[in-house]
C-alpha cells in the first residue's frame, strides 16, 4: 500500500507520495489556502494520485502534519474560551510566571492570555500537594460557575485545579457536572491535558487546548469526510508535537498535542536521513526565511522537550505561552535569509527584523529597500540570480549590491564584497551561538555529530558553522524542499503519558513507582484503543529529574522491563550518569529527586528504508565567481548539479552543489560527494578554523 | 593602545563572541542552580573581564550587579591579589558586603584565564545564594540586626580553587556556617563549573585572534560604548533633576528611610548621581553599599536614556554615582545590608520622580512594591530545616501609551515561584493569590492592581522574615495620575487580625496566616482623560468596582 503524507506550511503545503515496495517517492508543492486548508491538501491529493497514476484505493495511510492549531493561537481566531479555577486563584493564568522577556527593558509587556479575567470562575475545593482533600469540592459553587461560563457566551471550557495532577477528582467531578448539564460544549481539564505541577504552565496548557478545539474539530471533520467521499479507506494520522502520529479522534481531543506538528517532521526527517548515511548524532539545522530552527537527534531518536513556547515575541524565551506537553526539541531564532542587516555603533547586525516574503529581500524586486542575508548571499555568489528556486524566480544581482554598499559597505568603509561577507559572517554568528546551546551546551560532542542542513537557506551557511562548532559532517538531504512532508513518512504512532510525582530516589520508592507506571500504562492503554488498529507496542519511560534541590529537571533515559524493588536506585544511577554527560560533574553523595515520569507507547511500524526520489536530476556542471576568504576573496569555482557531482565522484571544495531547491556551499579543504540516495555529504577538514 | 590594524568585520565578531562567553556562564549557572533566587529570580551575574582587571561584557542578568562587578574585581586585584599572585587553576571567592554587591548571600567568583602562562583576562560570576547563616534564614533579616557580624558568614577575598579544585577545607568552613549546605556546596560548584567553560572558550579566542587582536578590539568596543553612551545622555537637557521618596522604616517602630536623588546632566555626555541628601546609614539589615548604590544606579539611567547596549567598561565610564560616607547609600562597614534587596523598587521609582519631567515618555508611575518573604524552621514531617524564600510581584505604573501591565517583575527580573512547588517542598498553603480591586492607582493609564498572597503554616512553628515596603508612604501617580492604593501585611486576616509593620520577624504557629498585601501602581495622567471604554472594560474585568468608577472617574451606567 502507499503512503501519503502532507504538510500545511504557512506559506506552501507539502504532498509526497512513497511506495514502500519499491522506494519511489513522489513530491509537490502548492500554495497553502488559509481560507480553507483542506482545500489545498485534496487538490494536492488529486495532482500527486495522477502523477503517480495511482487510485485512493492504493493508499493505505495518509499522514498529516499541520499549522492550524498554531495558527488559532497567533492569530487569535480560536473559540470563545471560559476557565474554572479553585477559589482564591483566579488570577494565576493573568499574572502567569511575571518575568520579563527582556531583562533590562521596562517598556515590555507579557504574552496576551486567551482568556479575558471576566471569563474566569472559581469554585470552592482545594486539594493539596500530596493529593489529600483540603476542602471538599462544593456542588453549588460548580453550578454557579457553569452559569456564569454560560451566560459567558463561551464555546468551550478549560478547568485547571491547583494539584489536580496529584489528584484529580475535583476536576472530573466538574466534568461530569458539565456533561450533565451542557453537553455540547467541550471540556478540558488540565489533569487529564497536562498532569504536571507548576499551575501556571499546566493552566495555560488546558486553556490553549480548550481554545483551539473546536477549530481543529471542526477542520479534521471536514478533511476526514473529504477523504471519505474521494474513496480513501484508510487512516488518517495526524503528527503530533513528540514526532509522533495520532488518529484524529485523539486530535481533536488533544489538540494541544499538534500544536508543534511540522516542525517534529522535519526533525524526523533529518533522523531519517542521518540514519541512512549512518549518522546516529544529528543536528538539524532548518534555516528558512525568517528563522532558524535547531534540533538534535542522539542515537537516532529526536530529543524531547517537555514543554515549549508559541507566539513568543521575537523568539526570546518567556515571551510567549507555554504548552507543557512533550514537543521535538527546537531552539529558534530569528535568523533566516530574510533577516536584515544594519549597524549599530559601527557594528553589523543581523535580524531578528525580517523583510519576509512579501516585500522580502532587495533581490526579490518587490519593494524590499534593506539589505537581508539573502541580499548578501546573492552579492557572494553563493546563489545563482539566475537559477533561484529551479529559475522560477529571477533576482536582481545588481539591486542587492547596491543596497549592500549603501547600507553596509559605504558606512564601515568597506568593499561591496567585504560588506557581504560580513552579513554573512554576523548571521552565522548569531546561528552559532544558537548551535552551541544546543550542542555543547547540552553536553553534546560536536565530534560526533553530523548537521542535517535543509531549508531554503540552511545549506548556504553549514559548512561554516560545522567548521565553527567542530561537526565533522554537513548532510543536505535530497528534496529538502518537502523535508517536513518526508519525515511523516518515518512517524509511527505514538503517545506519551505523563505524571508529576516528586519523588527522592534515596529510600525505597520502587513500588511507588512501580504502581505509578501501571496507572500511565492503564491510561495509555485507553488512548491506544483510540489510535486503531495496533500491530505491536513498544513501551519506553523516561523522566524528568534533579539532584534534590535544583530546580530545573533534565530528561532521563530510564530502563525498561519489569519495575523490581531497585529500580529507584537504577533510575537515579541513569540520573548520575546523564547529568554528568550534560553539566560536566557529578554528585554522587546527593539524593536525587525525580519529579516527571513519563510512558511513551510507539506502535511497530514496517521498516520501509528505501527512498528514490521520481524527480530527475539533470547534469549541470558550470564555474562563477564566488567569495572564499580562505583562497582571498572572489575565487572562481565550479558549480555542480547533484547529478554532475554524482557521476564525478567526490569534489574537494571551493565549490558549489546547486539544484532546483537548495545551493550548498562547500569550503576549500573539504570535500563533497554524493550518496546513492542523492544526499550531499561534506566532509568538513577537521582541526581547521 | 596597540597599534594592530583593526577592520569592522573582526571588530563585530570578537565582540559577539565576548558577549556569548559571558551569557553562557549565566545560562550554565541558571540550569544548575539550586538556590531559588538564581534560577526564578535570575539574581545572579556574569562577566569577562580583560587582564587588567577593566569590564569588556557582562551577560543579560541581574540589573543588581550592573555598574558593580568592575569595582568588586578592581579592589580584588588592587588589594588582595595584586600582581601575579593568582596562578593557573586559581579563582577567588568573596561575600563581603563591602567589597562586594552588598550583602552576604551574593557569592561571586573571579577565576583568571591564562594562555600559554600569560593571563589574558578573568571570567567570573556571583549568586544569590539560599542562605548565608546569621540572625535569620535567608540571610537577609532586617529588624534587630545592628551590625554585618550577624548577617551569617563574611568571605574576605580568597583563593577557594587552586589547580581547578575547590579546597576541601575551606567549603567546609563554608558550609558549616550556613543553614543549608548541600544547597549551598551545589551552587559553589555550579560558580565554578560556569566559570572553567567559558575559561576555555575565552582561551580559544585568544589563540584564534592572537592576543594583540583581541586586546585592540576590547579597546575599541570601550571607546565606542563610551562615545554611545555620552552621545544618549548629552539628549538630555542639561540641568539637575531631584526626586525624593521614602521607605516605611528600617523595622518595626522606626523612623522612615529618605531616598534623596539629584542628578546632574551637564549636557556634554556625562550624568553625575548623588544620594548624599539622604537618610545616614541605619542600624538594620537594609543599608546600600556603594557597589549596590551604583548598580541600580546605572540601571535606571540606562533605562531612561534608552541606552540598553552590553555593558562594558567604555559605557559606564560616563556615569558617577555619588554619595556621601556614612550615608544610608554609602554606608561604613559594619553595616548590615541582608535586606537591601527591598530598595532597588524605590530606587528605582526616585529617579523616575526627577526625571519625569524631562522625559515624559520614559516615565511611568510609581511600581506596586514587591515583597521578598521567608519562611524557615524544622519540618515536623522530615526533620530537616526548610526556608521557603518567596517573591510577590504586582503591578507597574501607568504609562504615557498605555495602562501599567498586571502582574509583571519590577526592575530586577524575578519568576514567581509556582503555588505548586512551594507547597510541594514546604509545609505552607498559599490561601489566595489574586489582584486586588481598585487598588491600581486611577489615571488616564492605570496603574497596575496590587496583589493579596496569603499563606497559611502547616507546620509547628517558623520564623517569618517580612521584607516589604510602601505600607506608609503612596506609590505616586504621574501627570495628575493618582496613587495607587498603600500595602498591608496582616496575620490571621479571619481571625483577630493584626496589622504587621513592612519588615517585621515573628515566629508563626501552626494554623497562622500571613496575608500580604501589595500596594498598587501609580496612574498616569489625569483620570479624567481616561476613555469611557476602557472604564467600562476594568469594571467587566473586575479591575473595579462600578462603585469606584463613579468615584475615581465620574463614570456610571450610560456612560
Amino acid at each position: 500500500m502507499l503512503r501519503l503524507a502532507f504538510d500545511i506550511g504557512g506559506t506552501f503545503t507539502d504532498c509526497v507520495l512513497h511506495d514502500p515496495a519499491t522506494g519511489v517517492v513522489h513530491a509537490l508543492k502548492l500554495p497553502t489556502t488559509p481560507a480553507d486548508p483542506a482545500e489545498g491538501v485534496l487538490k494536492g491529493l488529486d495532482a500527486l494520485l495522477l502523477q503517480a497514476n495511482a487510485t485512493p484505493g492504493m493508499i493505505g495511510a495518509v499522514l498529516h502534519a499541520t499549522t492550524i492549531a498554531t495558527n488559532a493561537v497567533i492569530e487569535r481566531k480560536g473559540a470563545a474560551t471560559a476557565l474554572i479555577t479553585t477559589r482564591g486563584f483566579r488570577d494565576v493564568l493573568i499574572i502567569g510566571r511575571q518575568k520579563r522577556y527582556e531583562i533590562y527593558d521596562l517598556f515590555v509587556d507579557k504574552a496576551e492570555p486567551l482568556i479575558r479575567r471576566r471569563h474566569i470562575h472559581e469554585v470552592d475545593e482545594r486539594i493539596g500537594a500530596d493529593g489529600q482533600v483540603i476542602d471538599p469540592l462544593d456542588a453549588a459553587s460548580v453550578d454557579r460557575a457553569i452559569d456564569a461560563v454560560l451566560k459567558g457566551g463561551a464555546k468551550s471550557v478549560a478547568v485547571a485545579l491547583l494539584h489536580s495532577y496529584a489528584n484529580p477528582a475535583h476536576e472530573q467531578a466538574i466534568a461530569r457536572r458539565w456533561a450533565e448539564r451542557a453537553l455540547h460544549i467541550p471540556v478540558s481539564i488540565s489533569s487529564d491535558i497536562s498532569p504536571k505541577y507548576r499551575e501556571y504552565e499546566r493552566t495555560n496548557t488546558a486553556v490553549v487546548n480548550a481554545y483551539v478545539r473546536p477549530v481543529v474539530d471542526r477542520y479534521l471533520a471536514r478533511l476526514q469526510g473529504s477523504l471519505k467521499e474521494r474513496g480513501f479507506r484508510h487512516e488518517l494520522f495526524i503528527m503530533q508535537s513528540n514526532g509522533g502520529l495520532v488518529s484524529p479522534i485523539l486530535a481533536r481531543r488533544y489538540p494541544v498535542r499538534i500544536l508543534e506538528s511540522g516542525p517534529a517532521a522535519g526533525v524526523l526527517m533529518a533522523s531519517m536521513i542521518g540514519a541512512s548515511v549512518g549518522a546516529e548524532h544529528v543536528i538539524t539545522f532548518d534555516m528558512g526565511g525568517t528563522t532558524a530552527k535547531l534540533g538534535a537527534v542522539d542515537g537516532g531518536v529526536p530529543a524531547i522537550a517537555p514543554s515549549f513556547e508559541i507566539d513568543s515575541v521575537k523568539y526570546k524565551k518567556g515571551s510567549g505561552l507555554p504548552i507543557s506537553t512533550p514537543a521535538i526539541e527546537l531552539l529558534e531564532i530569528g535568523a533566516g535569509g530574510g533577516s536584515i542587516a544594519s549597524l549599530e555603533m559601527g557594528l553589523i547586525t543581523v535580524g531578528p527584523e525580517s523583510a519576509g516574503a512579501d516585500p522580502g529581500p532587495i533581490c526579490y524586486g518587490r519593494g524590499g529597500r534593506r539589505p537581508t542575508v539573502t541580499d548578501a548571499n546573492v552579492v557572494l555568489g553563493y546563489i545563482d540570480p539566475g537559477y533561484f528556486n529551479g529559475g522560477t524566480m529571477s533576482l536582481d544581482a545588481a539591486a542587492a549590491a547596491a543596497g549592500i554598499a549603501a547600507h553596509i559597505g559605504a558606512p564601515l568603509g568597506l568593499a561591496t564584497g567585504d560588506a557581504a561577507w560580513g552579513v554573512h559572517l554576523v548571521a552565522n554568528s548569531n546561528m552559532e551561538h544558537a548551535m552551541r546551546l544546543v550542542s555543547v551546551e547540552r553536553g553534546r560532542d560536536p565530534r560526533h555529530y553530523a548537521i542535517v542542513a535543509f531549508g531554503g537557506a540552511g545549506p548556504l551557511h553549514a559548512a561554516r558553522l560545522a567548521r565553527a562548532i567542530g561537526v565533522p559532517k554537513v548532510i543536505v538531504p535530497v528534496a529538502a524542499g518537502v523535508g517536513s512532508a518526508v519525515g511523516l513518512l518515518r512517524a509511527a504512532p505514538r503517545i506519551d503519558v505523563t505524571a508529576t510525582r516528586v519523588l527522592r530516589l534515596d529510600s525505597d520508592v520502587s513500588p511507588v513507582i512501580r504502581d505509578l507506571y501501571a496507572r500511565l500504562e492503564a491510561r495509555a492503554g485507553e488512548e491506544l484503543s483510540l489510535l486503531g488498529d495496533a500491530p505491536g507496542v513498544i513501551w519506553t519511560r523516561y523522566g524528568y529529574m534533579r539532584y534534590a534541590g535544583q530546580g530545573f529537571e533534565i530528561h532521563v533515559d530510564l530502563p525498561g522491563g519489569p519495575i523490581g524493588d531497585d529500580f529507584a536506585a537504577r533510575a537515579a544511577q541513569a540520573f548520575r550518569d546523564a547529568y554528568a554527560r550534560k553539566h560536566g560533574h557529578r554528585d554522587d553523595g546527593a539524593a536525587v529527586e525525580a519529579v516527571d515520569w513519563v510512558l511513551v507507547a510507539t506502535l511497530r511500524r514496517g521498516s520501509d528504508e528505501r527512498w528514490r526520489f521520481a524527480a530527475a536530476d539533470r547534469k549541470r556542471r558550470s564555474r562563477r565567481s564566488a567569495w572564499f576568504p580562505e583562497a582571498g576573496g572572489y575565487t572562481d569555482v565550479p558549480v555542480l548539479s547533484r547529478a554532475a557531482l554524482a557521476a564525478a565522484g567526490a569534489l574537494a571544495g571551493p565549490a558549489i552543489v546547486e539544484d532546483a531547491d537548495s545551493s550548498v556551499v562547500v569550503l576549500p579543504g573539504d570535500t563533497v560527494s554524493v550518496d546513492p540516495n542523492g544526499h550531499v555529504i561534506i566532509a568538513i577538514a577537521t582541526g581547521s578554523h | 593602545m596597540s597599534d594592530v590594524a583593526l577592520d569592522p568585520l573582526t571588530l563585530t565578531v570578537i565582540w559577539k563572541n565576548v558577549l556569548s562567553i559571558a551569557e553562557e556562564i549565566g545560562i550554565t549557572l541558571r540550569h544548575t542552580a539550586y538556590s531559588e533566587g538564581v534560577r526564578e529570580g535570575d539574581d545572579f551575574s556574569s562577566a569577562v573581564f580583560d587582564a587588567r582587571g577593566r569590564l569588556v561584557s557582562q551577560g543579560p542578568f541581574s540589573p543588581g550587579h550592573l555598574g558593580s562587578f568592575p569595582y568588586v574585581v578592581r579592589a580584588v586585584l588592587d588589594d588582595w591579589f595584586p600582581g601575579e599572585s593568582l596562578r593557573p587553576g586559581d579563582a577567588v571567592l568573596l561575600n563581603d558586603s563591602a567589597i562586594g554587591t552588598g550583602h552576604f548571600p551574593d557569592t561571586m567568583l573571579i577565576m583568571p584565564v591564562f594562555l600559554d602562562g600569560r593571563r589574558i583576562g578573568f571570567v567570573c560570576n556571583s549568586a544569590h545564594q539560599v542562605d548565608m547563616g546569621g540572625a535569620a534564614p535567608g540571610s537577609q533579616k532586617v529588624q534587630g540586626v545592628t551590625e554585618a557580624y550577624q548577617e551569617g558568614l563574611r568571605i574576605l577575598p580568597i583563593r577557594f580553587v587552586r589547580d581547578g579544585k575547590i579546597d576541601e577545607d575551606l567549603l567546609r568552613v563554608v558550609l558549616g556556617n550556613v543553614r543549608m549546605p548541600d544547597k549551598v556546596q551545589g551552587d559553589l560548584i555550579a560558580q565554578h563549573s560556569a566559570n572553567c567553560s567559558a575559561a576555555v572558550r575565552l582561551e580559544r579566542l585568544f589563540r584564534d585572534y592572537g592576543t594583540a587582536t583581541v586586546e585592540r578590539v576590547y579597546d575599541e568596543m570601550m571607546v565606542r560604548s563610551e562615545a554611545a553612551m555620552r552621545a544618549a545622555l548629552a539628549k538630555v537637557p542639561a540641568g539637575t533633576y531631584s526626586g525624593e521618596d521614602f521607605l516605611d522604616d528600617y523595622g518595626p517602630d522606626t523612623p522612615p528611610v529618605r531616598i534623596a536623588i539629584d542628578i546632574t546632566f551637564d549636557g556634554l555626555g556625562g550624568v553625575t548621581l548623588d544620594y548624599s541628601r539622604s537618610s545616614d546609614q541605619v542600624p538594620a539589615g537594609l543599608n546600600s553599599y556603594l557597589n549596590f548604590t551604583r548598580a541600580y544606579a546605572v540601571f535606571a539611567i540606562k533605562v531612561f536614556c534608552n541606552a540598553l547596549w552590553p555593558q562594558n567598561d567604555g559605557n559606564l565610564r560616563p556615569i558617577k554615582v555619588v554619595a556621601r560616607e556614612g550615608s544610608f547609600f554609602n554606608p561604613r562597614f559594619p553595616a548590615p545590608s541582608g535586606g537591601r534587596a527591598v530598595l532597588q523598587v524605590r530606587v528605582f521609582d526616585t529617579i523616575n520622580q526627577a526625571l519625569a519631567g524631562a522625559m515624559p515618555e520614559r516615565a511611568m508611575g510609581a511600581f506596586s512594591h514587591w515583597s521578598n518573604p521567608n519562611i524557615g524552621g524544622i519540618d515536623d514531617r522530615t526533620g530537616r530545616a526548610f526556608v521557603m524564600y518567596d517573591m510577590a510581584l504586582a503591578g507597574y505604573g501607568g504609562r504615557h501609551d498605555c495602562d501599567g501591565p498586571e502582574g509583571l517583575s519590577p526592575v530586577m527580573n524575578c519568576s514567581n515561584i509556582p503555588v505548586e512547588v512551594l507547597e510541594t517542598h514546604n509545609p505552607i498553603l498559599v490561601r489566595r493569590l489574586e489582584f486586588i480591586t481598585n487598588s491600581g492607582g486611577a489615571g488616564k493609564h492605570r496603574g497596575g492592581c496590587g496583589l493579596r498572597k496569603d499563606i497559611e503554616l502547616r507546620n509547628s512553628t517558623a520564623t517569618l522574615s517580612l521584607l516589604g515596603d510602601r505600607h506608609k508612604f503612596d506609590p505616586r501617580g504621574l501627570f495628575g495620575g493618582e496613587p495607587g492604593v498603600r500595602a498591608e501585611t496582616i496575620l490571621n486576616p479571619d481571625r483577630n487580625a493584626r496589622s504587621l509593620p513592612s519588615k517585621a520577624t515573628l515566629a508563626m504557629q501552626r494554623g497562622d496566616v500571613v496575608s500580604l498585601r501589595l500596594s498598587g501602581a501609580g496612574g498616569y495622567g489625569p483620570p479624567a482623560a481616561r476613555e469611557g471604554q476602557a472604564i467600562a472594560r476594568d469594571i467587566a474585568d473586575g479591575y473595579i468596582t462600578a462603585e469606584h468608577a463613579k468615584a475615581k472617574y465620574g463614570y456610571g451606567p450610560g456612560d
